[in-house]
């Protein structure tokens, strides 16, 4: 069975969770895999949200405010796209591939757009597999399982341990 | 989660628009199974009287204290069931709504696919349900005395209407005279009336009106407070300043005129006789029908969608200049019956009352229709001291396919309506947004054609978008009875949803102070607190992100509701198989 | 209780003895402390043994100061043990309450840093690789070390923890308060950060707060600083928004910008999150590119939004880690 991807999305209220909406109205047909949340800006999203979606095991996360200029809060997607970007930051360093997680403007009148962007993300994330960042402090006992075979094989390769 | 939770769950059929895709009684039974879930139902229209009954009636005879409905777009019928749980004498913000038609069934075909996600989008808001909290709305004085910016046709009728219903009102024109743009022009389409009287008679009601106060060469240089108590500052050149107490304001600062110099094919500017259309109204007004060196013209040509419809210039139609090109060809012909009058347009946009007819009309006076292609308008060159006529207009005639060069005496400029220049600056003052053009946002196209996302603050005419004189009358008339409604209940509501400073958790780090676009925080040197003014939030929540204390919460969208929501739509989806 | 002195423990699990000697650090205390405690086991101080602590009875102890993270088998062991042995247990520093500098090794894989420590270590001996083992067979049996788990994790991540010591190290009043209120029986409501305020170090630094908006961010070495104005809005990346007050801002006060010691406020549920997005908000531009280059100039954006707590975040360490 092919792999699923699972997609949280948090959307504006008034572009993108309305140009959602208007995908819906237009019978405009995409993959099923977007998870919506609505928030009244995306000036809303705290970088926790998209870490916690992650943690909770989403595959990817889809941040969709106004167009900038377009704001219903008059620039509250200005503080969005400063967030992600240095939230983007973060999130490389943490070793997610960065088509993780999108930021895009979808207007109110952007239902194809909409559509078109959750096929694309649905797609890409597809070939990018699953992303395992769901930490299980439950699996604490088995933290240790000896040095990996990676390790190992690199020592048996230099050929000069001392086993201490 | 809170131990006393009993909530009811809804699932609406929407007669097959949801159940012939998602598996309705299976999403009715997972959630059933969910802590906290005292009943789950499917129901064929929840939205209909019997479906809002039965919600009224589970609240009451089962003791549910909290309710989800699985169904429409919360942007449909959120207030519909909100009623539902006050008619039960619950509180309506314990409601919560999984959209399951606009965002699932209407956009997936595969049922079980559209089953799952169905399913994970109730769970979530049966997890954030448990976390809502009753909100009270707030009540706040409404002051009758409005103020309205701009003197055109607009911001004049709604002042007239405002004045006339016994309301002060403050009219605030940049310029020495009413009028604005409309003052600039002769007749009108499609009946021809006469621009000045349509004006004469509201600025003779206005200036009769003792409850009108006029306020010419004034602007808006700040605007304080919040709906039904705003404080404007208003400046007049070589007047006072004046402090206004007022409960609303409608912005009706209208438009700009594209520069023709931008497209310098054109000519405009190179050539005496390229004029644009208001150049045109001038000399109609005056009745003198000529050319720039005084003599009458032989041959007119009419130049459509000057800086409209050009992907280049204005994306939009500009909507008044169709109309306003043969009532031109109209005037001409009337005045000079031997002149030529030809019309390059891209396509005719006579819609609206009268307009067909009157296209019928005009195009019997003989006046030559040349179409051409978007984005290539014609080229004005000085034509050859050979030819008979002083400039020729050459054209990539798109129905015949040929080149054409279309002799003129005169060539008019249909220029369009543009967002004005000093728009941003409005938009700032009175905490309202503009598009991506300039125009001025409505809180929906449909639904609230004239109000903003400032509360108390609406919008009226071609600052909004272009538009021709009925139109704007409309608007300025729905906008003067918003005010009057408001204005006849004497108070305000304010929304629940607004973010709270908990003064005991704020840390006084000022972050958050210039992040607000509405100004509502506001910081105390003295204790080294900030606090937010809750009529003027509009609960956008960017503050709430950024708080680096954790002081401040968005009422209705928490941060515990949003976690409990992504690990809702996840707890059930992100255990599956892969 | 009067005739009973206080049976006490102090432990060091993945830590660098700092925590140790902020306990010495409260000077003439110490002495109260000694004559109101028996020390009953101290590896860094007093002599002893775990199997000293094995022999007691459950709750013999009335309580147990942990400092540092949970790193190995050992660490967790001691952990587990003292929370039995325990009435009150205690994470003191900002490794057992948050994971603290050893958490960021939550950054790179186990492998890796094997890989760095034992084979790539510039000060290796050419010819000299030793790589430990965790069990050897030997003539007189088996030895056995600590096994390295994949994680470093906080202490409340293997056993309940009662109070906790935030700080790197604790400030000696905190060590303080939380010692006075053990011996006087006052004790705080459970699971709180003892002698804290609820509120940012924002609150108590006297630094003037004005305008936030910022258009370059600079390493403290990198600009000429005004000692009066808040450092966060003379560009110097600071955590003193984001970090519970408690220490007496001693870093700002100092002319050092906060680095977050003491661990998100109490409605705060991720220090570096937070971090992100107060940091970005105040970035003074609306250009994408120029957004971008100017937060660009936050270098290791992961050291500085979780330096002292990458195991407390959402996402505990990088996928390498996990």
């Amino acid at each position: 069975m092919e792999f699923e991807p699972i997609i949280v999305g948090f959307l504006c209220n008034w572009c993108s969770y309305t140009g959602a909406d208007l995908a819906g109205t237009a019978r405009i047909k995409h993959r099923p895999n977007l998870r919506t949340i609505r928030v009244m800006c995306s000036g809303r999203v705290d970088p926790t949200f998209v870490l916690k979606a992650f943690a909770a095991g989403a595959d990817g996360v889809l941040v969709c405010g106004c167009h900038p200029g377009d704001c219903h809060y008059i620039e509250g997607n200005y503080k969005t796209m400063r967030r992600m970007e240095l939230l983007g930051q973060l999130v490389r360093a943490y070793g997610i591939d960065e088509r993780r997680v999108r930021l895009e403007w979808v207007s109110a009148s952007e239902g194809e757009r909409f559509a078109r962007l959750v096929d694309e993300m649905t797609l890409e994330l597809r070939q990018l597999g699953p992303c395992k960042l769901r930490p299980t402090v439950a699996a604490l006992a088995n933290d240790f399982d000896g040095l990996s075979r990676a390790v190992t094989a690199q020592v048996a390769a230099s050929g000069e341990v001392t086993h201490g | 989660m809170k131990d006393d939770c009993r909530i009811g769950f809804y699932i609406c059929n929407c007669g097959t628009n949801i159940a012939k895709v998602v598996d309705a009684e299976q999403v009715c039974e997972r959630i059933a199974g969910l802590p906290g879930v005292a009943c789950a139902r499917a129901y064929k229209y929840m939205c209909s009287n019997p479906g809002q009954e039965m919600i009224t009636r589970d609240i009451r005879e089962r003791g549910l204290n909290r309710v989800v409905v699985a169904a429409c777009s919360p942007r449909m019928h959120e207030p519909t069931f909100r009623k539902a749980l006050e008619a039960a004498g619950l509180n309506p913000y314990l409601l919560e709504m999984a959209n399951i038609r606009e965002q699932c069934s209407w956009v997936h075909d595969d049922p079980r696919a559209a089953t799952a996600k169905a399913c994970d989008l109730a769970h979530a808001a049966v997890r954030r349900v448990r976390y809502h909290q009753p909100l009270e709305k707030v009540e706040a004085s409404y002051a009758p005395a409005t103020l309205v910016l701009g003197g055109g046709i607009a911001g004049l009728t709604v002042a007239v209407e405002l004045a006339e219903a016994s309301q002060p009102v403050y009219l605030v024109e940049r310029e020495g005279k009413l009028g604005g743009n409309v003052g600039r022009a002769d007749l009108t389409a499609p009946y021809l009336d006469s621009a000045r009287d349509i004006l004469a008679e509201k600025i003779a009601r206005a200036e009769a009106s003792p409850k009108l106060d006029i306020l010419l060469r004034s602007e808006l240089v700040e605007l304080r407070g919040f709906v039904g108590n705003f404080r404007a500052t208003v400046r007049t050149t070589g007047g006072p300043t004046r402090d206004l107490a007022v409960g609303a304001v409608v912005v009706c600062t209208g438009y700009q005129e594209f520069d023709a110099t931008r497209i310098e094919r054109l000519g405009y500017g190179r050539f005496p006789d390229v004029i644009t259309s208001f150049e045109l109204e001038r000399r109609l007004r005056m009745g003198r029908l000529e050319t720039d060196d005084g003599r009458i013209p032989r041959y007119v040509s009419i130049v459509h969608c000057v800086g409209s419809r050009n992907p280049r210039y204005h994306p939009y139609c500009s909507r008044v200049c169709c109309m306003t090109a043969l009532k031109y060809g109209h005037e001409i012909k009337s005045a000079l019956p031997a002149a030529m009058v030809t019309d390059l347009y891209v396509d005719m946009l006579s819609f609206g009352k009268g307009g067909e007819d009157f296209y019928r009309r005009t195009s019997e006076l003989k006046t030559m229709f040349l179409m051409y292609e978007k984005g290539d308008p014609p080229r004005v060159r000085a034509a050859e001291p050979g030819d008979d006529c002083g400039l020729l207009v050459q054209v990539n005639e798109r129905l015949s396919g040929e080149v054409i060069d279309v002799p003129a005496d005169l060539v008019v400029l249909m220029v369009g309506m543009e967002a004005r220049a000093d728009g941003g600056d409005v938009a700032r003052t009175v905490g309202i947004s503009q598009d991506r053009q300039g125009w001025f946002i409505e809180s929906h196209p449909k639904l609230a054609p004239v109000s903003t996302a400032t509360e108390g603050v609406y919008i009226a005419g071609c600052c909004q978008s272009p538009k021709d004189i009925p139109d704007s009358v409309a608007q300025a008339r729905a906008a003067a009875a918003m005010v009057l409604a408001h204005v006849a209940q004497g108070k305000i509501e304010v929304d629940a949803r607004f973010a709270e400073i908990d003064p005991d958790r704020c840390s006084g780090c000022r972050m958050c102070n210039e992040l607000c676009p509405y100004t509502a925080i506001t910081f105390d040197p003295d204790e080294r607190r900030s606090s937010v003014q809750s009529a003027l939030c509009k609960a956008c929540g960017t503050c709430v992100a950024a708080c680096p204390s954790g002081a401040i919460t968005a009422r209705h969208f928490t941060d515990k509701q949003i976690f409990e929501q992504i690990e809702g739509v996840l707890a059930w989806s992100s255990s599956r198989s892969s | 209780m009067a005739d009973r002195k206080l049976q006490v423990a102090l432990y060091w699990g993945a830590a660098c003895g700092g925590c140790d000697v902020a306990v010495l650090d409260t000077d003439a205390f110490i002495l109260d402390l000694a004559a109101a405690a028996d020390l009953r086991f101290w590896p860094i101080a007093v002599d002893g043994k775990y199997d000293d602590v094995e022999a007691m009875a459950d709750g013999e102890l009335d309580l147990a100061i942990f400092n540092g993270a949970v790193r190995n088998t050992e660490n967790q062991h001691v952990a587990e043990l003292l929370r039995r042995k325990a009435k009150l247990l205690v994470a003191f520093g900002s490794c057992a309450h948050l994971g603290g500098i050893p958490g960021l090794a939550n950054a790179a894989s186990r492998d890796e840093i094997f890989h760095r420590a034992y084979l790539a270590n510039p000060s290796l001996e050419e010819g000299n690789v030793v790589l430990p083992v965790t069990e050897k067979k030997v003539a007189s049996g088996t030895l056995e070390i600590p096994k390295l788990y994949r994680r470093v994790h906080k202490l409340d991540d293997v056993v309940p923890v009662d109070y906790y010591v935030a700080g790197c190290p604790p400030a000696p009043e905190q060590v303080k308060a939380v010692l006075k209120a053990v011996i006087s029986g006052k004790l705080p409501a459970r699971g709180s950060v003892v002698g804290c305020s609820e509120r940012a170090v924002c609150d108590d630094c006297k630094r003037r707060k004005e305008e936030k908006k910022v258009k370059r961010f600079y390493r403290p070495w990198q600009v000429l600083q005004d000692p009066e104005r808040c450092l966060l809005e003379q560009g110097i990346v600071c955590a003193g928004s984001v970090t519970r007050s408690g220490c007496g801002v001693r870093c700002p006060n100092s002319g050092m910008p906060c680095r977050g010691c003491y661990g998100p406020t109490a409605g705060v549920r991720d220090q570096g999150a937070k971090f992100i997005s107060a940091i970005a908000s105040i970035v003074d531009s609306r250009d994408p590119d120029e957004i971008a280059s100017i937060l660009g100039q936050i270098p290791d954006v992961m050291g500085y939004a979780y330096r002292f707590g990458l195991p407390a975040a959402t996402i505990p360490g990088t996928a390498r880690s996990l």
